[in-house]
C-alpha cells in the first residue's frame, strides 16, 4: 500500500507534467492546423492556376507521407540544411502541417458543396471577391466542414503521442520513462491511455456541442 | 442628362461557351420607367443576356453603357459599385443560407456599402415590410415558402437602392399557388417606376405589365414591340408560332 | 549538405525495399483482422440486443480514443508481461492496429447495413428466411459493397500508422530507413525516399480498390 501511494507521488506529478506537454502541443498545432487548412482549402478553390498547384502539391505530400516520417523530417532532416529545430519546434510544426493539408479536404469539400448561386448572389449585391468568399461562402462552408474537420482535431490529440519519437517528452514519453523504471508498464499506460480517452471524450463531447451551437434551422445538407 | 436618354444600352453582345455562340449580336436600350419582358424558348440567351448585364458574365464582344458611360471594361472595384446599381432576382431565389431573412437584407448594407449595423437594419425591416414579410424578419429561408424566398430576395436587392432590375424568370421555380404573391410585389414595384427587365414564361403578367416584349431565339432578338402587338400582331412567323404554341395566343399562326 | 547525399541514400533502397513485405503484410493482416472482427461487431451492433449494443458500443469508443503508440506499448510491454506470453512485435502489430481497425471498420460497416432499405429486411423474412440466413445472403452482400469507398481510406490509414510499429522494432518500412540513416547519415533523403515509396504504395493500393469496386459492382445500382 505504501509503495502504491509512493508511486502514486512519483506518477502523477510527472504524467500531470506530461499531461501539461501534451496540451502545450495539441493547442497551437490545433489551432495553426484550422487556420491554414482553412486558408489552403480557399487556395484550392479560387486560386490561379500556380497557387492551386503550388498547394495541390503540398496536400499531395502532407496527406501522403506518414505523420511519423514527416516529424522524423523536421526533427532529423533539416539539420542537413542546417536548420535546427527543437523537439517541441519540430513537433508543433509538423502536426500543424500535416493537420492543415487533411483539414484543407474538408474545407474543399464543404465549400464546393455549397450552390454556386450564393457566389453569384452576393456578386450581384456588389461584394468583391474576397468579400464574398469571407461573409457568405466561409460561414457556410465551416458549418460544413466542422465534422470533418472535428474529427480531424481528435485524430491530432491522440497523434500528439508521437512527439515522444523526437525526444519531446509529452504524456506518452513520459509514461514510457516511468514504466520502464519501474517496471509497472501495465498499471501506467492504462492511466495514460484513461488520460487520453478523457481528452478525446471531452473533445468530442464540445466538438457536439459546437456543432449544436452553430448550427441554423434546416442548414441545407446536401451530401449527392 | 435629358429624362429621354436611356438608363442602361447594351449594344451588339455576344457571348461564346466553347463553340456555342450563346449571344449573337443583341442590342438593346433602357429607359427610366421601362418594363421589358424577354421571351423566348429555353436556351434562347435570356439567362445568359441578364447575366451578362451585370457582368457576373464577361461579354465576348459589344458594349453595355449605364447613363451613357462604358462598364463593359470595369475591373474590381467598378464593377462592385456597377452591381449596387443593377439589382438582380434569380429563378433559384439564391437567399444566403446561414443567415435569417433580416440579415440577408442587411448584408449587403452593412458589407458593401459599410452602413452602420442600426441604421442598415432599419432601411432592411422597411423593405421587408414593402414586400409584405416583416413578421417573417427572424427566419431563415429554410423555413421560408418559396413565394417568401423569392419576396426576401426582392427586399435583398431593393435594399441596395438600384437603378434597374433584372429579373431572371422569378416565378419558374415557384409552385402555380405562390406565383401570385411574387408577381404582385413586382406590380408595386412597377407602380413605383422600377426600371425593370425581364425574363419570364409569364404571359399574362407581361401582357398587363409590360411596355415592351422581346422575343428571343437562338440568340438573337427575333421581333420586338409592344404586347399588343406581340401577343396578336406578331409580323414574325417564329414569333406567332411561339406565342401560340405555349399559350394559346393565335389560334391560326398560319395566317 | 544534402548536396550529393541522395546517391548514398540510394544506396539504402534495396534494404529499404525489402521492408515493403513486412509492411504489407503488417497492414493486410490488421485490415483482415479489423475485417473479420468488425463484421462480427458491425452485425451485433445493428442486430444485437441493447446490452450486446452498448458493449460493443463501449469497445468501439475505446479503440477509437486511444493512441495506436499506447496501445502498441500497453500491448507489448503491459499485456503480454502480464499473461506471461511472447510474441513478435511483428505479431503485436498486427493484433494491435487490427483491432483498432475493428473498431473503425465495425462503423463503417454499420453505417453501410443502416443505409439500405427497411424492405430488404422485411422481404428476406417473407419468404422464410431466419434472420442468420437474411443478413448473410442479402445484407451483407450489398453493404460489403457499399463498405469498399470506406475500406480505401481504411487502408490508407492502416498503412500511414503501420510505420509508427517502428517504436516496437517491427522490421517495417520506416524501421530500415532508420537504420540506414544511423549508418550514412542521409537523414534527410532517406524520410523523402521512404515517404514517397509510402505514396507509391497509398497510390497502388487505391487504385486497386477503385478496380475492386468496378468489379464487383452490380449494374444499375446505385444509392
Amino acid at each position: 500500500m505504501d509503495e502504491f501511494l509512493f508511486l502514486r507521488q512519483e506518477v502523477a506529478p510527472a504524467l500531470m507534467s506530461g499531461l501539461w506537454m501534451s496540451i502545450r502541443l495539441i493547442l497551437p498545432s490545433a489551432v495553426c492546423g484550422l487556420a491554414l487548412g482553412v486558408l489552403v482549402g480557399v487556395l484550392r478553390i479560387y486560386g490561379n492556376h500556380f497557387l492551386k498547384a503550388l498547394v495541390g502539391t503540398y496536400v499531395l505530400f502532407f496527406r501522403g507521407f506518414p505523420l511519423l516520417v514527416q516529424l522524423y523530417l523536421w526533427y532529423f532532416g533539416l539539420p542537413h540544411v542546417g536548420i535546427y529545430l527543437s523537439p517541441y519546434m519540430a513537433a508543433v510544426i509538423g502536426f500543424s502541417l500535416c493537420s492543415a493539408a487533411y483539414h484543407s479536404e474538408y474545407v474543399r469539400g464543404a465549400i464546393l458543396s455549397i450552390k454556386k448561386g450564393q457566389m453569384m448572389a452576393a456578386k450581384s449585391l456588389g461584394f468583391s471577391h474576397t468579400g464574398a468568399i469571407f461573409y457568405i461562402i466561409l460561414p457556410q462552408a465551416i458549418r460544413r466542414a466542422l465534422p470533418g474537420s472535428g474529427n480531424e482535431l481528435i485524430y491530432l490529440i491522440k497523434y500528439s503521442s508521437l512527439a515522444y519519437m523526437v525526444t519531446c517528452i509529452e504524456l506518452t514519453g513520459e509514461g514510457k520513462i516511468l514504466a520502464s523504471a519501474y517496471f509497472k508498464y501495465m498499471e501506467i499506460f492504462m492511466i495514460v491511455g484513461a488520460i487520453y480517452l478523457l481528452m478525446v471524450s471531452l473533445a468530442t463531447w464540445g466538438l457536439n456541442r459546437l456543432e449544436d451551437f452553430v448550427a441554423v434551422p434546416g442548414f441545407e445538407r446536401i451530401h449527392d | 442628362m435629358t429624362a429621354d436618354e436611356p438608363i442602361l444600352v447594351v449594344q451588339d453582345l455576344r457571348k461564346r461557351f466553347a463553340e456555342k455562340e450563346i449571344l449573337r449580336g443583341i442590342s438593346l436600350q433602357l429607359h427610366r420607367g421601362d418594363i421589358k419582358v424577354l421571351i423566348g424558348p429555353s436556351g434562347a440567351g435570356k439567362s445568359t443576356l441578364l447575366h451578362c448585364i451585370n457582368l457576373l458574365l464577361p461579354a465576348d464582344d459589344g458594349r453595355i453603357l449605364l447613363h451613357g458611360r462604358d462598364v463593359t471594361g470595369f475591373r474590381k472595384r467598378r464593377v462592385y459599385e456597377y452591381r449596387q446599381k443593377v439589382g438582380m432576382i434569380f429563378q433559384d431565389f439564391n437567399l444566403f443560407d446561414h443567415l435569417t431573412a433580416l440579415r440577408n437584407v442587411m448584408i449587403g448594407l452593412v458589407r458593401v456599402k459599410k452602413i452602420p449595423k442600426n441604421e442598415a437594419r432599419r432601411r432592411a425591416l422597411r423593405e421587408l415590410e414593402r414586400v409584405g414579410l416583416a413578421e417573417h424578419a427572424d427566419q431563415y429561408p429554410a423555413e421560408l415558402s418559396g413565394g417568401q424566398k423569392q419576396r426576401v430576395s426582392i427586399a435583398r436587392a431593393l435594399a441596395m437602392e438600384p437603378e434597374v432590375m433584372l429579373l431572371d424568370e422569378p416565378t419558374s421555380s415557384l409552385d402555380p399557388e405562390l406565383t401570385g404573391e411574387v408577381l404582385t410585389v413586382i406590380q408595386d414595384l412597377a407602380a413605383a417606376g422600377m426600371t425593370m427587365m425581364m425574363a419570364t414564361h409569364q404571359f399574362d403578367f407581361a401582357e398587363s405589365l409590360a411596355n415592351e416584349i422581346i422575343f428571343m431565339e437562338d440568340g438573337a432578338i427575333v421581333e420586338k414591340g409592344t404586347p399588343q402587338k406581340m401577343l396578336y400582331a406578331a409580323e414574325n412567323l417564329r414569333t406567332r408560332e411561339f406565342c401560340a404554341r405555349i399559350h394559346g395566343y393565335w389560334e391560326n399562326p398560319e395566317r | 549538405m544534402i548536396g550529393n547525399g541522395w546517391k548514398e541514400a540510394l544506396e539504402g533502397l534495396p534494404y529499404i525495399l525489402q521492408g515493403t513485405w513486412v509492411t504489407l503484410a503488417v497492414v493486410f493482416g490488421a485490415l483482415a483482422l479489423g475485417l473479420v472482427l468488425g463484421l462480427v461487431l458491425a452485425v451485433g451492433h445493428v442486430y444485437g440486443k441493447p446490452a450486446v449494443r452498448r458493449g460493443i458500443g463501449l469497445y468501439v469508443w475505446f479503440f477509437r480514443g486511444i493512441p495506436l503508440l499506447v496501445l502498441l506499448f500497453l500491448f507489448y510491454f503491459g499485456i503480454l508481461g502480464a499473461l506471461k506470453l511472447e510474441l513478435s512485435p511483428f505479431v503485436v502489430a498486427i493484433i494491435v492496429l487490427g483491432l483498432i481497425s475493428s473498431a473503425y471498420q465495425s462503423q463503417i460497416i454499420r453505417g453501410a447495413i443502416k443505409s439500405l432499405p427497411e424492405g430488404q429486411m422485411k422481404a428476406a423474412r417473407a419468404i422464410g428466411m431466419s434472420d442468420r440466413q437474411a443478413i448473410v445472403f442479402t445484407i451483407l452482400p450489398q453493404a460489403l459493397r457499399l463498405a469498399i469507398p470506406g475500406w480505401s481510406n481504411e487502408y490508407t490509414v492502416i498503412l500511414k500508422d503501420s510505420a509508427v510499429t517502428y517504436a516496437l522494432g517491427v522490421a517495417e518500412l520506416m524501421t530500415r530507413a532508420h537504420h540506414v540513416a544511423a549508418r550514412t547519415y542521409q537523414h534527410f533523403w532517406l524520410y523523402i525516399l521512404v515517404g514517397i515509396i509510402f505514396m507509391v504504395l497509398t497510390f497502388c493500393g487505391t487504385r486497386a480498390m477503385a478496380m475492386i469496386e468496378k468489379k464487383v459492382a452490380i449494374k444499375g445500382y446505385s444509392r
